[in-house]
């Protein structure tokens, strides 16, 4: 499935992971990322995520395989180079020192600087503009310890941002952060893709995985796949992750539902699509199918400043002055 | 990163209080010296007499020296460590390297009951082997246990362990032995003399240096191992520098000195306080200046100006260090951030 030309960032040939010989967590893996792509990688805890990305970047020493970074065996690179080629986010927030922001970005720069750490002008440019990148130029003096964890999780983004790397690895970026910060951390990330780095970065969420990545490598019972979010959309893998859990992915709707037992179906009415979907949608979290031809249907009218539902069934019709309302009424039906 | 003018301040002040203290030191004692008299003759107008020229060039200082030697060697070894298990309360005497010198010195002066030049020979030697010993160990097992909070926790077992064979070593020891032990376990500044004293010198400055030019490394640490990998750090190699620096300076200090407590400890989080910085740059030189400063002062108190009495430097430098440490503890936020 892995892609064919040449000119991968990195590579892995026939990668085994795993911290015992025999119990390979992931056994002869073949995966690549191209220049400038970003790849999600997804997977249940301990499905060996964190140990895919430590052993494909040297942290952990991998059970066998290749992994060829720039077309080049990844042991042949010095420590130094490899700090050159590829920066690294680790998932832990835990034990930060009290240093300032700045000092913290400008620990991306030592791979870069000479024996002393003096930074060139050059550095202080690239300290800045890594700032600036995550929106965060006037945290420059803060410390550490005063940080939110959305913006101490930039902070610790833009010292790998810093470091200059063509390959950017992150274990779990969004791991604390709410959703607001997850979708801000994941569309930083895109950013960079869009400045030609290219990312890997491991995460539980799924919905905005595939709202930004390139790929997607996927751990599943044992396995991985590889290929962008809608080929393994298309090949009903997401269905099957999720099979045990009361979750389902809607192919149509290319989002997760919480599927209850099915209840009945409804047949909607109304001109105003947004409202119409919204209305589906809340129909759906309680079990109602859309039917065109189902004997209750629910007329949704847009007035001017408001919106009402009329419920129509068999013994009469009922008006509803927001969904809330039309929801308690049919839960209390059943 | 920038101009800091806290810092440079700061520096500063540390670096007019050494000099202060420096002739300060000097001048106190059952003879004083006065400061003009030290001043007119380093300016050949020969105002010191014969005796006072001997008892500061051959007394007065080789102690001072011997003051600045350790309280600069002593937070290096400190800071290093806390930077590499990434723990505010790791030390020499924590990880069990202090103790590993003790128990060569224990065994010298307790067993062997050698006395005189070979004794302090033999001492310094037993030292260095001890805390190099302690070293070793800790070395190997850093090798095979990644987690540093385990190798911590073994060094304090060390420590512990080692204390409790002294122990049993004084029980058995006749009282001459005892004594001597006794007294070279409070710790003094005054027993260095010449030769020692160059070999001290010869042992600490270049380390010292050594050390300075790793302090980049440090910074790279402060995030931890996995982030030090990836930020072009030989783990290993950097591993055995701040063990091997540490436990030869740790080692020298306390086989010519004695054991002194707390200064390793303390005084990195005194300059990290005043400084108000964490890079080590900047606060590995200003643990050394602040070491400095705070075992002179040590040195002045220890002597009791005014009186023939002098305390054991030990017990001084823990009064001053153990009040750091308990606001460490108590001040716990802090502490889990170095």
């Amino acid at each position: 499935m892995s892609g064919t030309e040449e000119g991968h960032i990195i590579s892995l040939d026939r990668f085994s992971i795993g911290f015992q010989k025999g119990k390979a967590l992931l056994d002869s893996i073949r995966l690549s990322v191209n220049p400038g792509e970003m790849v999600a990688l997804i997977g249940r805890n301990g499905t060996g995520k964190s140990t895919l990305l430590k052993s494909m970047i040297g942290l952990l020493t991998p059970l066998g395989g290749d992994c060829l970074l720039e077309g080049r065996p990844f042991g042949d690179y010095s420590l130094p180079e490899r700090a050159r080629r590829v920066s690294f986010v680790s998932s832990q927030l835990t034990q930060l020192p009290s240093l300032t922001v700045g000092e913290l970005v400008g620990l991306g720069r030592m791979p870069h600087t000479g024996w002393m750490g003096r930074l060139t002008r050059e550095d202080r440019d690239q300290i800045e503009q890594a700032l600036s990148e995550v929106q965060m130029g006037v945290f420059m003096d803060r410390k550490l310890d005063c940080l939110s964890d959305g913006e101490r999780q930039r902070a610790m983004i833009a010292r790998a941002f810093a470091q200059d790397t063509p390959l950017m690895v992150l274990d779990e970026p969004t791991a604390f952060l709410d959703i607001p910060n997850t979708y801000d951390l994941i569309a930083l990330l895109s950013r960079f893709r869009d400045r030609g780095r290219s990312i890997v970065y491991s995460t539980h969420d799924l919905e905005t995985a595939m709202m930004c990545a390139d790929k997607m490598w996927v751990i599943h019972e044992g396995r991985i796949l590889e290929g962008a979010p809608e080929d393994l959309g298309l090949s009903g893998l997401f269905n099957d992750l999720f099979s045990s859990s009361g979750i389902r992915f809607d192919e149509i709707a290319g989002r997760f539902l919480y599927s209850r037992d099915r209840k009945g179906s409804i047949r909607l009415e109304g001109d105003r699509e947004e409202a119409l979907a919204w209305t589906r949608s809340s129909l759906e979290r309680l079990g109602y199918g859309v039917d065109q031809s189902a004997p209750t249907t629910i007329q949704v009218e847009s007035l001017p400043g408001r919106t009402q539902w009329i419920l129509q069934e068999k013994g009469g019709s009922r008006e509803f002055h927001n969904l809330y309302s039309l929801a308690r009424f049919l839960i209390q039906k059943q | 990163m920038r101009f800091h003018s806290r810092a440079v301040f700061i520096i500063y002040i540390l670096g007019l209080l050494l000099v202060a203290l420096f002739f300060l030191d000097l001048r106190l004692g059952s003879i004083s010296i006065t400061l003009g008299d030290m001043w007119g003759h380093l300016l050949g107008r020969n105002t010191l007499s014969e005796q006072e020229l001997v008892i500061l060039t051959k007394f007065r200082l080789p102690r001072v020296a011997t003051a600045l030697m350790a309280g600069a060697a002593l937070p290096v070894c400190g800071l290093q460590m806390q930077t590499l298990f990434r723990n505010p309360l790791a030390g020499p005497y924590v990880l069990g390297i202090s103790s590993g010198a003790s128990f060569g010195a224990a065994l010298v002066v307790l067993g062997a009951g050698a006395t005189g030049i070979v004794a302090t020979w033999s001492l310094a030697i037993a030292a260095w082997i001890g805390a190099g010993t302690v070293m070793l160990l800790l070395l190997f097992v850093s090798y095979r246990i990644k987690d540093v909070m385990t190798i911590l926790i073994l060094g304090i077992m060390f420590a512990s362990g080692l204390a409790a064979i002294i122990s049993i070593m004084q029980y058995f020891s006749q009282a001459s032995a005892l004594k001597s032990f006794v007294i070279w376990s409070m710790g003094s500044l005054g027993n260095v003399t010449g030769a020692q004293l160059t070999i001290m010198a010869w042992a600490i400055l270049p380390l010292l240096l050594v050390t300075l030019a790793y302090s980049k490394v440090l910074n790279g640490l402060m995030l931890g191992e996995e982030y030090a990998l990836t930020m072009g750090i030989r783990i290993q190699r950097t591993r055995l520098i701040i063990f091997a620096t540490t436990s030869i300076l740790a080692g020298t200090i306390t086989a010519f000195c004695g054991p002194i407590g707390f200064i390793g400890i303390a005084v990195p989080h005194m300059a990290r306080f005043l400084l108000n910085r964490s890079d080590h740059r900047i606060l590995l030189p200003a643990s050394m200046l602040t070491g400095m400063v705070v075992m002179l002062f040590s040195d002045i108190v220890s002597r009791l100006p005014g009186t023939e009495h002098i305390l054991p430097i030990n017990a001084v430098t823990s009064l001053i260090g153990i009040p750091v440490v308990i606001w460490l503890v108590i001040m716990n936020k802090k502490a889990q951030s170095l």
